[in-house]
């Protein structure tokens, strides 16, 4: 059965050449050794680069290099680009570990995958849409040949699909994530800068049901913002969906332990926004973009994963569109807290900063409470050390009384004027009884 | 090879019942998740949601088919109206939920149908008006009448319920899922007719889509 299997060595070097084609000059460094026409081919590469840096600042459209200094231009720096082709070389091999299991699907598969990916190295020139299509079809013919030619049951294919996705965008993400053809950027910024506009917003005024004032809610609400603002972090676009799905999990919660009850979507909508515009996650406009192209679509449109993603989707467009009507306030105030003239925080009654963050509040929290157990503790102190007091004057006070007492009336103790007689003592009172009793004859 | 593929079909329909995306639609406060959550708590066999009812699903059978519903709800208030065209995208049905108490809500309802029209073609998803909490029949404000002539005359299906006493919430439900099943199998017949070859892809698409989940 494995003999038609070359195994794995092969498979990693026919990998590995895939790897070096598609990489170019970088990759290429390590496995061949470096000669002097491959140095001056470095050299011009480089020049080229910064040129076309320099052009980039100048002309809208990045278009006018050639495929290859579009590449370059986007590594950002040298370590950032090393860490992430160390993680392309993971996820290579994890990939390819986790093929070996399917044996003849698994190399039929890694095939088809190597011929895409060549594919797209050739359509980067094409605008964003046409590869998203063409990453679309490529899933969906996938799975479709796994199912009717390999007979692989639904749920395995669901897995395979899973590090196909995870393997394909590990390698595209640097071309096709925020890409320059498109205007996500532009966007990027303008929905940092709408959020950053509405920091006054409370959780009042947007009916939010989570209280904060609970510690442990308030912990969740810290939790889910770190969430939201991890996906940026991750490459695959089911990996940034989990991020969403996590931060979606911990709001379930905050709301649970608010209000006791499961949370419906009336509640969970709200909560999102509040922390979107808590959070203002970085590229944010990219990230859904991305995962809209690139994620397999049945991901998006059902299951979990999917349904929190169109939350966050939903929470996007009414940040977009909010307006004064929307957080219940009249059109004046609306307009004075977005011109920065006011903040609605001003009239509470806290005398810390309204923009302290958790922690601090919490500090000043408890130094009101000690300043509090500080005065009951003194006001103790006052009454016990007035009750003892009161104690030693009450002791002396008796003291004194009973001293009056004593001298008023004063205690004489006067000797026994007579020993009581005791009863068989002889010639005691005998004198005064009367003579005991004669018996007498009477003649009868 | 038409017929080994029917069979495959029918053995993964057996193992992994087709998934239909369920949205739940209406103002706040009519009883949506209500209604959703005494649903799925009904049966024993669904795995109930530990913190939320916003994302539900549960396992349908209709006769001897089955199906696995994914009920999702969305925010009724008015303010998100216009963001909730979003939870539309791969719908198979949609459930217009209005308080019997409440004429606004009942118009709300059909606002929200027109929403739906404007999305899909007719036929592509099955909506069904439902009338809730007809345990608050004293402070009726709509008819019986009234709903079923609106939904007859937009083809939709209805009926009325109460999530509170949980009287024809379960049939509410089963009924969208016969109507599915029903629509489903005309399809499949169509295309047979016109198209084994096309049936094949027919078939697999809908696996690519229950496996999905």
């Amino acid at each position: 059965m494995c003999r038609s299997w070359l195994g794995g060595p092969g498979l990693q070097r026919e990998e590995e050449e895939a790897f070096a084609s598609s990489q170019s000059s970088q990759s290429s460094q390590g496995a061949q050794s470096l000669t002097f026409s491959k140095f001056e081919e470095k050299k011009t590469n480089e020049k080229t680069r910064k040129v076309t840096t320099v052009k980039k600042f100048f002309s809208a459209s990045s278009r006018v290099g050639s495929k290859k200094d579009i590449q370059e231009a986007k590594t950002a720096s040298p370590s950032i680009n090393r860490q992430a082709s160390i993680e392309t070389d993971r996820v290579s091999k994890e990939f390819i570990e986790f093929l070996k299991t399917y044996h003849k699907t698994g190399q039929e598969i890694y095939k088809q995958t190597k011929i895409f990916l060549e594919t797209m190295h050739f359509k980067r020139e094409l605008s964003i849409e046409e590869q998203s299509e063409c990453t679309q079809d490529f899933y969906q013919n996938v799975a479709e040949k796994m199912q009717t030619r390999g007979k692989v049951p639904p749920e395995r294919v669901e897995k395979i699909m899973d590090q196909i996705e995870k393997y394909i965008m590990t390698r595209l993400y640097k071309h096709v994530f925020c890409p320059e053809t498109t205007d996500d950027e532009k966007k990027d910024l303008a929905i940092q800068r709408r959020i950053r506009a509405l920091h006054w917003v409370t959780p009042q005024m947007l009916c939010v049901p989570v209280s904060e004032e609970i510690p442990e809610v308030s912990d969740m609400v810290v939790r889910a913002i770190t969430d939201i603002i991890e996906m940026d972090s991750k490459r695959v676009p089911r990996d940034k969906l989990a991020c969403i799905t996590k931060c979606s999990k911990h709001i379930f919660n905050a709301i649970k332990v608010t209000k006791n009850e499961p949370a419906s979507a009336d509640d969970f909508l709200p909560t999102l926004i509040y922390i979107v515009l808590k959070g203002n996650p970085p590229r944010l406009q990219s990230n859904i973009q991305y995962i809209t192209r690139f994620c397999n679509p049945s991901r998006l449109m059902t299951g979990e994963d999917g349904y929190y993603f169109t939350n966050l989707c939903c929470a996007v467009a009414f940040i977009e569109k909010l307006d004064a009507q929307s957080l219940n306030l009249s059109q004046e105030d609306f307009d004075r807290y977005m011109s920065g003239q006011t903040s609605p925080r001003k009239q509470d009654s806290e005398p810390w900063s309204p923009d302290a963050c958790v922690g601090v509040k919490q500090m000043y929290k408890n130094l009101d409470l000690l300043s509090q157990l500080n005065e009951r503790q003194e006001r103790i102190m006052s009454e016990a050390k007035k009750l003892e007091k009161d104690l030693i004057d009450w002791t002396d006070g008796i003291t004194k009384e009973v001293q009056d007492i004593v001298e008023k009336y004063p205690l004489e103790i006067k000797p026994p004027n007579q020993p009581l007689a005791a009863i068989d003592s002889e010639n005691v009172e005998n004198d005064k009884l009367p003579p005991p009793l004669q018996p007498q004859v009477y003649a009868g | 090879m038409a017929q080994a593929d029917s069979t495959l079909r029918l053995q993964t329909a057996r193992d992994q019942p087709s998934v239909f995306k369920l949205v739940l639609l209406g103002s706040g406060s009519v009883g949506k998740s209500s209604l959703a959550l005494r649903y799925v708590k009904g049966d024993f066999n669904s795995i109930l949601p530990t913190v939320g009812c916003a994302f539900l699903t549960k396992v349908v059978q209709v006769g001897e088919a089955a199906l696995k519903f994914e009920i999702w709800d969305t925010a009724g208030q008015e303010k998100y109206h216009s963001v909730c065209r979003l939870y539309f995208r791969g719908a198979n049905a949609a459930l217009l939920v209005y308080d019997i108490a409440s004429k606004d809500s009942f118009l709300r309802a059909q606002q929200w149908l027109g929403d739906l029209e404007s999305e899909f073609l007719p036929g592509d998803i099955v909506v069904m008006l439902l009338g809730n909490k007809t345990d608050l029949s004293d402070e009726r404000q709509v008819t019986f009448e009234e709903g079923k002539a609106f939904a007859e005359s937009k083809r939709l299906l209805f009926m009325e319920a109460s999530a509170k006493l949980n009287h024809q919430v379960s049939e509410a439900f089963s009924a969208v899922a016969r109507e599915l099943l029903q629509r489903q199998e005309e399809k499949v017949d169509q295309v047979q007719r016109t198209k084994s070859q096309v049936d094949l892809n027919e078939g697999s698409l809908r696996q690519v889509k229950c496996c999905a989940r």
